[in-house]
């Protein structure tokens, strides 16, 4: 495997890999609840804003907060972190993957295919789907490339174009992406100020929102290969409120363990990433607590 | 063999300009009482469709 190379046999990759193991079983409830929630309470804006219970602005401002917290769930469904390799859960990914990118206008089915892709290849210019964010140079940079559109997934799609397996995920993907564009078309004759707010723009601030920090920060400027592609970085905004995306660099090197599990894996890990010599490893806190990843 | 495909990935950015800008633009201009012809509206965001294909990208 690219990026392994000769370490003291303390930090063997096996051993690195059990102990990752044991952060890769637990069922991911918080991230069901937090997807299927959003997705939720999304749903339950329409009829609220629309009869008059509470006014377009803060509804709008309640949908901007749903779809920053909707990509996430759908990320651990697209690992597999619900069903945990058993297929009679496989379901359970699907439905919650599903149902939280409603927020977001985005298919399952493509961002699963493309995400895979994404881990494969991540930060090569010609066939990481992330590219064109991560390498933007500014935040500026990010917005632009978020709103490319179409065209984005026309040229990922022929760099794909002889995946058979990648082509009919993407295909499946394109076709709900299409609903998505077909519903809000209908809305917007019916209710164009609701739809504008309420969908069209949250779903542009959450693609921004996702793209800056869990693409850009993690990735920007960084090499190609394991334990090189992505950094430990830190930030004035409390974890909480960016995902917690400073510890990306994990879930490149162990995509099994959990999002709520990866501080206490990469306490564990710590010895392992600094003797890896992963950008930033050896800025990683002891402890992973409340919140010690602020940069001021 | 829906090869509709084709007309969507060339003209998606002129309807979604025509029909969603439009209204949006058209619910503005009632909500401000501006009495002026909503095909203008409409029109709009044909303009801005219009530009952002022959362009191919919103910004």
């Amino acid at each position: 495997m690219e990026g392994i190379g000769q370490v003291a046999e303390e930090f063997s990759f096996d051993k690195e890999k059990e102990i990752a193991r044991s952060f890769s079983k637990r069922f991911q409830w918080e991230m069901m609840l937090i997807g299927v929630g959003q997705a939720t309470i999304w749903l339950c804006l329409w009829p609220l804003v629309i009869y008059g219970y509470i006014s377009l602005f803060v509804g709008s401002l309640i949908a901007i907060v749903c779809a920053c917290f909707a990509y996430l769930p759908s990320h651990e469904a697209q690992h597999g972190n619900f069903s945990r390799g058993n297929p009679k859960r496989r379901w359970v990914d699907s439905f919650v993957s599903h149902y939280t990118l409603i927020t977001l206008m985005f298919p399952h089915d493509l961002m699963r295919c493309t995400h895979m892709k994404h881990h494969a290849y991540t930060n090569n210019p010609e066939k990481d789907p992330d590219y064109d964010t991560a390498s933007s140079k500014t935040i500026w940079g990010v917005i632009v490339a978020t709103q490319a559109g179409i065209t984005k997934y026309q040229s990922i799609a022929e760099t794909y174009k002889d995946d058979k397996a990648f082509m009919k995920s993407f295909h499946k993907g394109l076709n709900v992406a299409l609903m998505y564009r077909a519903i809000l078309l209908v809305l917007v004759v019916m209710f164009p100020l609701e739809a504008l707010l309420l969908w069209w723009l949250p779903s542009k601030v959450g693609v921004i929102y996702l793209s800056t920090f869990f693409s850009w920060y993690p990735h920007y400027q960084m090499d190609t290969g394991r334990y090189k592609d992505t950094k430990f970085w830190s930030h004035w905004m409390p974890r909480y409120l960016n995902h917690s995306m400073q510890l990306h660099f994990v879930h490149h090197l162990h995509p099994g363990i959990g999002h709520y599990d990866e501080p206490k894996a990469i306490e564990a890990l710590k010895p392992f990433l600094i003797a890896r010599k992963v950008p930033g490893a050896e800025n990683i806190p002891d402890r992973v607590a409340h919140n010690p990843l602020i940069r001021m | 063999e829906n090869a509709i495909s084709n007309h969507i990935a060339n003209w998606n950015m002129v309807w979604f300009g025509l029909i969603f800008w439009g209204s949006v633009f058209n619910a503005i201009a009632i909500n401000y009482e501006l009495t002026l012809n909503p095909m203008l509206w409409y029109a709009c965001g044909l303009l801005l469709g219009s530009i952002a294909k022959i362009r191919g990208t919103w910004l």
